[in-house]
């Protein structure tokens, strides 16, 4: 359920911009237990969300090329 | 079908398997428990050649494979929390057969115990905050200014930039002590909580600045009351946007001590 304050409409959304399925690859990739299973994936949960979808991103948002640029310079300092 | 691994769901006990009859796995695989002393593991086979290291890091960067892998996933981990207590696991945790699956439920069992005994009869709620830009803070410099091309003096520069910085740091300072409030309050009506780090609005399109990602472990019968006191502070803080979701499997409460 959500409850956003009543003035605000939702803009359309293509898939990518679902806080759900966000939310959702948040919680299984960046949380839950992690037992070392067989198959190795070497990298950390919230490392997998940004780099493997890091190409999607940039190719489905390239009008914000210029903003992503600024993240990415944040998240090295 | 060529080599198949046991991918793993959920820890959960006390279960029963009707919880679980006409609920597909990956790839419509059947779901069955493994067990060891007291843990069910919630476990189906998958294919190697699409869940081996090769197949994940190339399904992996398709959102749609992505997508369709979560939601299953999460649909079997809903299915048992409904029911029982459940320990999801992280997407994609994968053992080659069920005596690997045992070898780690006897490894884990304790930490395994403990997050079951955390998490039993709660449920996970999501509140987000957010900055709303469709209102915006009163302009600290309303007329008064020129066409775009006009170049202001250097001192009436400096004292407009002054003033749009103090303007700004209000705002973050007035968010600031939103958030602090909200979620001090919301952590009243909750057993656990934790703080994630914000998403990125390149993912979400969230409009404005993410301020607060919370998330609250609330008991079954806190449930009312925690829902009606996120309507009660969207109505006393109509400047930012709160934004609501759950009840979840209890995901972010569900972490090893192990990193």
């Amino acid at each position: 359920m959500t409850l956003a304050h009543p003035e605000r409409t939702e803009p359309e959304r293509r898939p990518l911009g679902d806080i759900a399925l966000v939310d959702l690859l948040d919680r299984l990739l960046g949380a839950g237990v992690v037992l070392a299973g067989d198959v190795v994936i070497s990298l950390a949960g919230v490392d997998l969300v940004q780099v493997r979808l890091h190409a999607l991103i940039t190719s489905v948002r390239a009008d914000m090329v210029g903003t992503s640029a600024r993240a990415e310079a944040s998240h090295d300092g | 079908m060529g080599e198949t691994g046991r991918y793993l769901y959920v820890v959960t006990r006390d279960l029963d398997p009707a919880a679980l009859v006409d609920l597909p796995g990956l790839g419509g695989g059947s779901l069955e428990l493994v067990e060891y002393e007291g843990l069910l593991a919630v476990v189906s086979s998958v294919d190697l050649d699409e869940y081996g290291e090769e197949g994940l890091r190339a399904n992996l960067e398709n959102l749609d494979w992505l997508e369709g892998a979560a939601r299953c996933h999460d649909a079997v981990v809903q299915a048992v929390a409904a029911v029982a207590p459940a320990a999801p696991l992280r997407l994609a945790t994968i053992c080659l057969d069920d005596d690997a699956v045992r070898l780690r439920l006897r490894e884990w069992h304790a930490a395994l115990v403990q997050i079951l005994d955390r998490v039993q009869g709660r449920s996970e709620w999501s509140v987000k905050i957010f900055t709303d830009e469709r209102r915006p803070p009163a302009p600290a410099h309303a007329g008064g200014s020129g066409p775009d091309d006009e170049r202001p003096s250097g001192a009436a520069y400096l004292q407009r930039k002054k003033a749009d910085t103090e303007a700004r740091l209000a705002g973050e300072t007035a968010a600031l002590e939103v958030v602090e409030q909200v979620h001090e309050t919301l952590a009243g009506y909750a057993e656990a909580t934790r703080v994630l780090p914000a998403q990125d609005p390149r993912l979400t399109r969230h409009e404005g600045t993410m301020l607060h990602n919370g998330a609250y472990l609330v008991e079954a019968a806190r449930e009312p009351d925690f829902v009606a006191c996120v309507t009660r502070l969207v109505a006393a803080h109509p400047h930012v946007t709160i934004d609501l979701r759950g009840p979840w499997a209890p995901y972010s409460f569900a972490m090893l001590d192990q990193r």
